[in-house]
């Protein structure tokens, strides 16, 4: 009853946990639906085959999405043959695809459009008007381009543009050429489809596929052909996950401490209630159940908020995760209430949590202190509260020096831990510190003549609790967003020194609005050009990234480069595959072929790619091979390279755009992290300043009947708010800076290069502003309403 | 016997040096049926003794038996339960729970003692100190006399040994003094109720049975509440002037 009541009627001091729970309930339900929602399904292109027959897996590796190795041309001629003569199946037809795009549509790096017509009898749509391609200059297309029969049309392939007349349009994606055409295009076969008779079952003729294909294959049918999507889908979806995953976290951690805190200084307030309570019969134990009674409330409806929310807003998150490149195109969130329900009972477990400590320290609360004024805070640092605070910001000193010693990997792990302890330990400190510091910093107020200078400063000291409840959001949230801004910022430039440093070349010539650069522009621009394609090496088939380049890498690269049945490859992947210089590494090719190549030289491992080989070498094995870039060596500047997707740009600009599409999802998953961490601890500076000024109602009275006239009311309430909130920020400053210096320190030992530490001065300077403008408000407003009663009355 | 016995209760704040002795060996009884009012200069004590008498506050030494039982063998927990069985408590302000209604407020004593007070019991209650109309209402919708009779139900709700109210009229206009002390006194009369009241003001003293006198801890003086406002104000000002 108590616990409910009070809930109701102590709505603003309880705002900020509400909140927290509701934000933090949502952001778990979001993010657990959309990570526990299947994949983008089986590919539109093979839905129409009922049983799939996929190559063997290469290697498996963490983090690493690439498609399996395709078969060899001989093995998978002879699958094709096998499973075509099983009984029920119509056609065994191979998924064979090559890279097509006409001018001005969009397509993702790796992505191959172009396919034989064979292959068009996979797919869950057909022929939507026209006929079938019959010569080799005919093409069908997706009827959404807006392409009619007959008409004649560019479209971009590995070659260079080639013209086309449109025979017929489909609707679905894709380009379909004659299997003539398509042959010299396509590299190997990864996936077999097979096309059944009428009335056939599909189990039937999957176990029987089977037994044809043994280890060399596996059999998929019904859901499981999801397995088939898109591996670049599935990397996408990975780094989703991984974002998600770090957001739950975060907003967990930012929960729990907005609502201990805010909890804590509820408690605080309301030392004479408990007293009361306690005078009138309530034992320790009955006040300890009234507090966590309150956070049950709180918590309940909090959780419940944020569950319905997160549900709610799932599916529109889900569209903007698509948009920032966080989800594939065609991902849908799948609604499980199980995770709602979690997700809420997991709310009111941490508002429970985060409610402990402020319901133990109500439970010691004694009878006499309902007879106190108890404006002076006494004692507000417990043994325990010194313990923990000490130990914490120690960890977090600890983690701060080690950032300066990690390497990349455990070095945002550390540098978050560091952020997370000193914010804790510091917050568990700040009722101690909040005395000398504030003390010390505003000395020069009490000299001052006029009272506003005097009353701040006294305010300030005697209150050691409000100040402090106030300074530490500020705190959490300054220390966060400087420090994952700034983190960033610091890895960026790094990077970025990194490339430039490494290559000698006049210009670069990058794709533009195309996944890569056709022959048409290498053969025009005559520089060193990187072709890029995947080779599956060893025996396990582990995918690596491979380029194929032409002798004037030498030049640009100052390194050494492959000749024919040569290949160079990086010290990591050697050391992997125990290839040394002049041995044999066997490599097998986009086509299915393997070949075995001499090992010409071992480069360290800061160059873009992991293998290089001879650029003719790689156009005979991928014929749909494209280059990610061309560097110009000459000083003539490139000639026209319109309709060719392409554009010059500076080498300074190409290094710093190479991982633009990385970095730009790195950047967006910053400003999201820092909006969540930001959005919430300025509701619990609300909440807090809010709950304060409520508290103050009598002193404000006060300070009136003794002459000051509401306007220097108002003001010494305002300064007193921005003192705090300056010193929040400034203690912010303090946990972030040890973390950004031991990383600056590590990245220029492992980099060699000098690293200038970037801190993001405008993110901060406006996360400040925007703790400032509504700790203000949430002063002065409410403080200006209870003046204006006050004439009334 | 008596339902409350203080004996040689003493209590000092601090060690060593600022060591202060709020209560000095006090020995008192208070009869059962009696309203007492405890005065004194500031600083005499009149407050310490009645937080160690109505066992909000440990005494430093001596005894405080209420209704026979002695506080100093309790701990915390049988204390509190003594605390709302047994006895009632009233003070100048900040009386009620600002999110109770005065019915819930009144009714509060006995939900923390676990039962569930009837609506007749409360209701009761809220009509003997004139506010049946009331009881709908916050703690912030009722004046501060309305309030102080509104703790005062709450106080009687479990039926006390012993009624203790401290400054019950500091925070009260004259009128809603009057209405306050004549529900006490009311009390005294009616129910037999045991009634401690320390008090400032002698024409909240003359209202009571016995007047104790407090200066530094210990008992100085005593005079009946009948003989009027001024006589208790003569015999104060004569202990402030001698402390």
């Amino acid at each position: 009853m108590i616990s409910l009541a009070t809930a109701r009627e102590r709505w603003t001091s309880f705002l900020g946990s509400f909140v927290a729970v509701a934000v933090g309930v949502a952001v778990v339900t979001m993010s657990a639906l959309v990570l526990l929602s299947d994949g983008t399904g089986v590919p539109q292109r093979l839905a129409g085959a009922p049983v799939l027959v996929r190559s063997p897996a290469g290697a498996p590796a963490a983090g690493v999405f690439t498609e399996n190795p395709p078969w060899a041309p001989e093995r998978a001629g002879e699958l094709r043959r096998e499973l075509g003569r099983l009984p029920g199946v119509a056609a065994a037809v191979a998924d064979r695809s090559f890279y097509a795009q006409t001018p001005g549509s969009g397509q993702r790096a790796g992505e191959r459009q172009g396919r034989p017509w064979s292959a068009a009898a996979l797919a869950a749509y057909g022929l939507s008007g026209g006929r079938p391609p019959a010569a080799d200059g005919e093409i069908v297309v997706d009827d959404s381009l807006g392409h009619r029969p007959g008409e004649s049309l560019t479209v971009l392939t590995a070659r260079g543009p080639q013209r086309f007349t449109v025979s017929g349009t489909v609707d679905g994606p894709g380009y379909y050429v004659t299997d003539r055409r398509a042959a010299e295009l396509a590299g190997g076969v990864r996936t077999i489809g097979l096309v059944l008779e009428p009335g056939t079952d599909p189990a039937r003729v999957a176990a029987a596929a089977r037994n044809a294909v043994g280890a060399d294959g596996t059999v998929l049918t019904g859901a499981s052909r999801d397995a088939l999507a898109p591996q670049q889908d599935e990397m996408i979806r990975w780094i989703g996950g991984q974002v998600l995953t770090a957001m739950a976290l975060l907003s967990a951690f930012v929960t729990v401490f907005n609502v201990s805190s805010t909890f804590a200084f509820a408690v605080a307030q309301r030392r004479r209630e408990f007293g009361l309570l306690r005078t009138i019969g309530a034992t320790p134990r009955q006040v300890r159940r009234l507090v966590y009674g309150e956070a049950l409330v709180v918590g309940v409806a909090g959780a419940g908020a944020g569950a319905v929310a997160g549900v709610v807003m799932a599916p529109a998150m889900t569209g903007s995760l698509i948009d920032a490149g966080f989800e594939p195109a065609g991902f849908e969130v799948s609604i499980r209430w199980w995770v709602p329900a979690a997700a809420w009972a997991l709310g009111v477990a941490v508002a429970l949590a985060g409610a402990g400590a402020a319901a133990r320290r109500a439970s010691r609360v004694k009878p006499l202190e309902a007879m106190r004024e108890a404006a002076v805070d006494s004692r507000p640092m417990t043994r325990r509260r010194w313990v923990t605070g000490l130990a914490a910001a120690g960890l977090g000193a600890a983690c701060s020096a080690g950032t300066a010693f990690a390497g990349a990997d455990a070095m945002v792990l550390l540098v978050l831990g560091a952020a997370m302890s000193l914010t804790a330990g510091l917050t568990l400190l700040l009722p101690a510190l909040t005395r000398p510091v504030v003390g010390a910093l505003t000395r020069p107020l009490a000299r001052r003549p006029g009272a506003t200078a005097l009353l701040v400063r006294e305010n300030m000291l005697t209150s050691v609790r409000r100040t402090s409840a106030t300074i530490a959001p500020v705190l959490a949230t300054v220390a966060f967003a400087v420090l994952i801004t700034s983190a960033v910022q610091t890895t960026q430039s790094a990077d970025t020194t990194r490339q430039a440093a490494a290559v000698r070349a006049e210009a670069a010539v990058v794709p533009r609005g195309t996944p890569g650069l056709s022959d048409a522009v290498v053969d025009r621009v005559g520089g060193t050009a990187l072709l890029s394609t995947t080779v599956y090496g060893g025996e396990g088939g582990a995918a690596l990234s491979a380029a194929g380049v032409t002798p004037g890498f030498e030049q640009t690269y100052r390194a050494r480069a492959p000749r024919s049945h040569d290949v160079v490859v990086t010290a990591a992947v050697a050391a992997a595959h125990g290839w040394r210089e002049g041995r044999t590494a066997t490599l097998t090719f986009e086509d299915g072929r393997t070949r075995h190549l001499r090992v010409r030289a071992v480069l360290d491992d800061s160059m873009p790619y992991q293998v290089f080989l001879p650029r003719e070498l790689v156009r005979a094995h991928d014929p749909s091979a494209l280059a990610d870039v061309v560097y110009r060596t000459t000083a003539t500047p490139a000639p026209s390279l319109s309709g060719l997707g392409a554009e010059e740009v500076p080498v300074a600009v190409h290094a710093a755009s190479d991982d633009a599409e990385e970095d730009r999802l790195v950047w967006l998953f910053t400003l999201i992290l820092v909006t969540i961490t930001a959005g919430y601890t300025m509701i619990a500076v609300a909440s807090t300043v809010l709950s304060a000024t409520a508290g103050r109602v009598r002193d404000l009275r006060v300070l009136r009947l003794s002459g000051a006239a509401p306007r220097q009311v108002l003001l010494t309430l305002a300064a007193e708010t921005c003192c705090v909130v300056a010193l929040g920020a400034a203690l912010g400053l303090a946990v972030a800076a040890p973390a950004l210096f031991g990383m600056a320190q590590g990245l220029r030992r492992e980099l060699g290069l000098p690293v200038e530490l970037s801190v993001a001065w405008p993110w901060v300077a406006g996360v400040v502003a925007g703790c400032l403008l509504l700790a203000t408000a949430a002063t002065v407003l409410p403080a200006r309403a209870a003046l204006r009663r006050m004439r009334g009355a | 016997m008596p339902p409350v016995r203080l004996r040689s209760l003493t209590k000092r704040y601090g060690t060593g040096d600022r060591a202060v002795t709020a209560l000095d060996d006090v020995t008192l009884d208070f009869p059962a049926g009696t309203m007492t009012a405890v005065m004194g200069p500031s600083g005499s004590g009149k407050s310490t003794l009645l937080h160690c008498a109505a066992g909000i506050d440990r005494p430093s030494a001596g005894e405080v038996l209420i209704g026979g039982t002695e506080l100093g063998g309790l701990d915390e927990n049988a204390l509190t339960v003594l605390r709302r069985d047994r006895i009632g408590l009233v003070f100048q302000a900040f009386n009620l729970v600002s999110a109770l209604t005065a019915a819930q407020n009144v009714e509060l004593p006995l939900r923390l003692a676990g039962s569930r007070p009837s609506a007749d019991e409360v209701h009761a209650a809220l009509a003997a100190v004139g506010l049946a109309d009331r009881h709908g209402h916050r703690p912030s919708e009722l004046s501060g006399g309305q309030q102080q009779r509104v703790a005062i139900a709450r106080a009687m709700i479990a039926r006390p040994a012993v009624l203790f109210a401290d400054e019950p009229t500091g925070a009260l206009d004259s009128t809603a003094s009057r209405v306050v002390l004549r529900l006490l006194r009311d009390l005294v009369d009616g129910r037999g109720q045991t009634v401690v009241m320390v008090t400032h003001d002698p024409a909240a003293a003359a209202y009571a049975d016995r007047v104790l006198l407090l200066a530094d801890g210990r008992l100085a003086d005593e005079l009946a509440g009948a003989e009027g406002a001024e006589a208790i104000a003569a015999r104060t000002a004569a202990l402030e002037v001698r402390s």
